[in-house]
């Protein structure tokens, strides 16, 4: 009796297990589908209809969206406006981080509360209210436009990071700098520098990702000079080429690929956006 | 040569209304272990920040080696210093911080490896050189702290409550470590702590500090069998208080009544009859004896109210009746049972003038 109830046990057991395995196999399909569709389309010719895959492979459409969609050029801005994006978010995250971090302050919840609001509300509503400002200032279409837009997203995540990463800096251990005759410039190099170095990486990757991906805020401040990815793919499904389209958005992928690959490799996120704690 | 290593001459720091240190006045020797002891808030950290140059104080010199030091920044002190919360530099291998100090000051390579071969010999570390802090158990990264505070032979060592974040056990190997590591380089230094045991046994003298001023400075043994003032007796180990006023002065001798006790002790000088004074027994200086013996000075008849037994010791709470209670400790092997009518005997009794309150 009792070992048949064991059995019956087990085989539920089991039961869950095949259950569980089958959910995570559909999340994860879930999650690649789209990803292994755009890749199919962007190789795949003459793939119409109800067929599984496609009957012919070709890499024109790639070769159609470099010259077409004139990516190279698109790339150029993008990454422009992404390197101007990070610098100014990382300087304003450097000071911010700081302040937030290290100082007590008044109203400290309330002003980060101002900071994050830009990710709060939806972001067409913002991004309305900057194309309007920016048709005044004559910014639309520079790249230093669309970048102080991208910055409006960057720079609260680079605050974020930045202001966890100062906060777990030990101000004993940069005393005991002090004690063992570190002079103030000594202390900023030896001690300091190494010990934020991590989080203002994590904070320029963060920010870098983020007007990268930035769609919203681009599609209201570009012009025919500052398209950037993001854009021309949307722009390009409007022009109803699905497989060039499909290579565009391919090409994008890579780079995000690239800088996640960096992060898993070179450094421990962990380590990234905590700084160093429980020293 | 000054024979003062450290001096603190009237430093006063004020925190708004609070006075953390008030006219502090110390004078640490050469190569001597001087405690700062004190509970928290007493200002022990206030006057070693002082030191340290981290804070400034509102009035007051500081020397060290005689040298007048309350302008220099930190850095230029030429300091060591161990800190509670270990305080390495969590980015860098036990060499690095080690040879952190050396570095700092441009020491030729070779010196650099041969200072941090014996700083981590003395502290019995060597073989961790790559490990980094957080590779570490605690008293590891405490020795390493250690190493990196003596590596350069500074003049001074400070130690601001380097065991507080030890467990029990390694706290006390810790101490005679400490303890060993100084006397053998015959280094001055101030070590600030709240734990009076670790004080007794490390120090070659005692300050005990209470609201920013010094109550007593002295031997632990000065301390502990001659505490100047109730806070001291009451800071240091256990003890006993009773309340009374002089009945009669007799010579080197007198008589003071506390409650329905007479208590016969060395006079105080220059007391009259009538002066109010406090009389102060240490738990372990009570005999406990089965039955009355005439001729006995200080004797009295009390009853067992709680027997507590500590293993070495016997822990008992006497009551003497009218609300009278001593605590007492004896050698475990005299047993008493709770209840049971006993005889006390105060073989010592010291005593002070009793505040006014």
């Amino acid at each position: 009796m009792r070992t048949l109830a064991r059995a019956y046990l087990r085989g539920l057991w089991d039961g869950k297990l095949v259950l569980g395995y089958t959910l995570l196999l559909s999340f994860s399909l879930l999650i690649i589908a789209p990803f292994l569709m755009i890749l199919l389309r962007s190789v795949g010719k003459g793939w119409f209809g109800r067929l599984w895959f496609p009957p012919q492979l070709t890499l024109d459409w790639y070769r159609w969206a470099i010259e077409v969609g004139n990516i190279p050029e698109v790339m150029k801005n993008t990454l422009i406006i992404g390197v101007i994006a990070v610098a100014v978010s990382t300087v304003i995250g450097i000071f911010a981080g700081w302040a937030f971090g290290r100082r007590r302050m008044p109203g400290k919840e309330f002003l980060m509360a101002i900071v994050l609001l830009p990710r709060m509300i939806p972001p067409i509503t913002y991004a309305l209210g900057v194309a309007k400002i920016f048709y005044t200032l004559d910014l639309v279409d520079t790249y230093l436009g669309v970048a102080l837009a991208h910055v409006s997203v960057c720079a609260p995540y680079a605050i974020l990071v930045l202001a966890t990463t100062f906060e777990a800096l030990d101000e004993r251990v940069l005393e005991a700098a002090g004690v063992c005759g570190a002079n103030t410039l000594k202390r900023f190099f030896y001690v300091v520098l190494p010990l934020i170095m991590p989080g203002i990486l994590a904070s320029m990757i963060f920010s870098f990702t983020h007007s990268y991906n930035e769609f919203t805020l681009t599609l209201l401040t570009y012009g025919p000079h500052t398209v950037t990815l993001p854009v021309r793919t949307y722009l390009a499904v409007g022009d109803g080429y699905w497989e060039i389209t499909s290579a565009m958005a391919v090409i994008m992928v890579l780079p995000s690929l690239l800088i996640l690959a960096m992060i898993q490799r070179r450094a421990k996120p962990e380590r990234l956006v905590g700084g160093f704690k429980g020293v | 040569m000054p024979e003062g290593m450290i001096e603190f001459r009237e430093v006063t720091k004020r925190y708004g209304g609070l006075v953390a240190n008030d006219r502090l006045s110390l004078t640490i020797r050469r190569g001597e272990l001087m405690t700062l002891l004190g509970p928290s808030g007493c200002g022990k950290t206030t006057s070693l920040r002082c030191l340290t140059g981290y804070i400034r104080p509102d009035g007051g010199r500081i020397l060290i080696d005689g040298k007048d030091v309350t302008d220099l920044p930190t850095h230029q002190r030429e300091l060591g210093m161990v800190f509670q919360n270990f305080a390495l530099f969590p980015h860098m291998n036990v060499w690095d911080n080690v040879a952190f100090p050396l570095m700092i000051r441009n020491a030729p390579k070779d010196q650099r490896a041969e200072q941090v071969g014996d700083a981590l010999r003395l502290v019995r570390l060597e073989g961790y050189q790559g490990h980094f802090p957080r590779q570490l158990s605690g008293g590891q990264q405490q020795r390493v702290g250690l190493a990196r505070a003596l590596v350069y032979r500074p003049k001074v060592l400070l130690l601001d409550e380097p065991l507080s974040n030890l467990d029990a056990k390694l706290r006390e190997e810790m101490r005679f470590e400490i303890k060993e590591v100084v006397t053998r380089l015959g280094i001055t230094a101030m070590y600030v702590t709240h734990d009076q045991a670790e004080a007794l046994a490390l120090s070659d003298r005692v300050a005990i500090m209470n609201r920013g001023r010094l109550e007593q400075v002295g031997t632990p043994e000065e301390i502990y069998e001659q505490p100047q003032s109730r806070f001291v007796a009451e800071f240091i180990g256990l003890s006993n208080f009773l309340e009374g006023s002089v009945q009669t002065v007799d010579g080197d001798q007198m008589v003071v009544q506390a409650q329905h006790l007479r208590v016969r002790t060395a006079a105080l000088p220059r007391v009259a009859p009538g002066q109010r004074v406090v009389l102060f027994v240490r738990p372990n200086e009570i005999e406990i004896r089965p039955r009355q013996e005439p001729g006995v000075p200080n004797l009295f008849e009390a009853r067992v109210e709680k027997a507590t037994y500590l293993g070495d010791t016997m822990d008992y709470r006497l009551t003497l009746g009218q609300g009278l209670d001593l605590r007492v400790q004896t050698d475990a092997r005299n047993r008493h049972d709770q209840g049971a009518a006993v005889w006390l005997q105060l073989p010592r009794v010291r005593s002070w003038i009793a505040e006014k309150q």
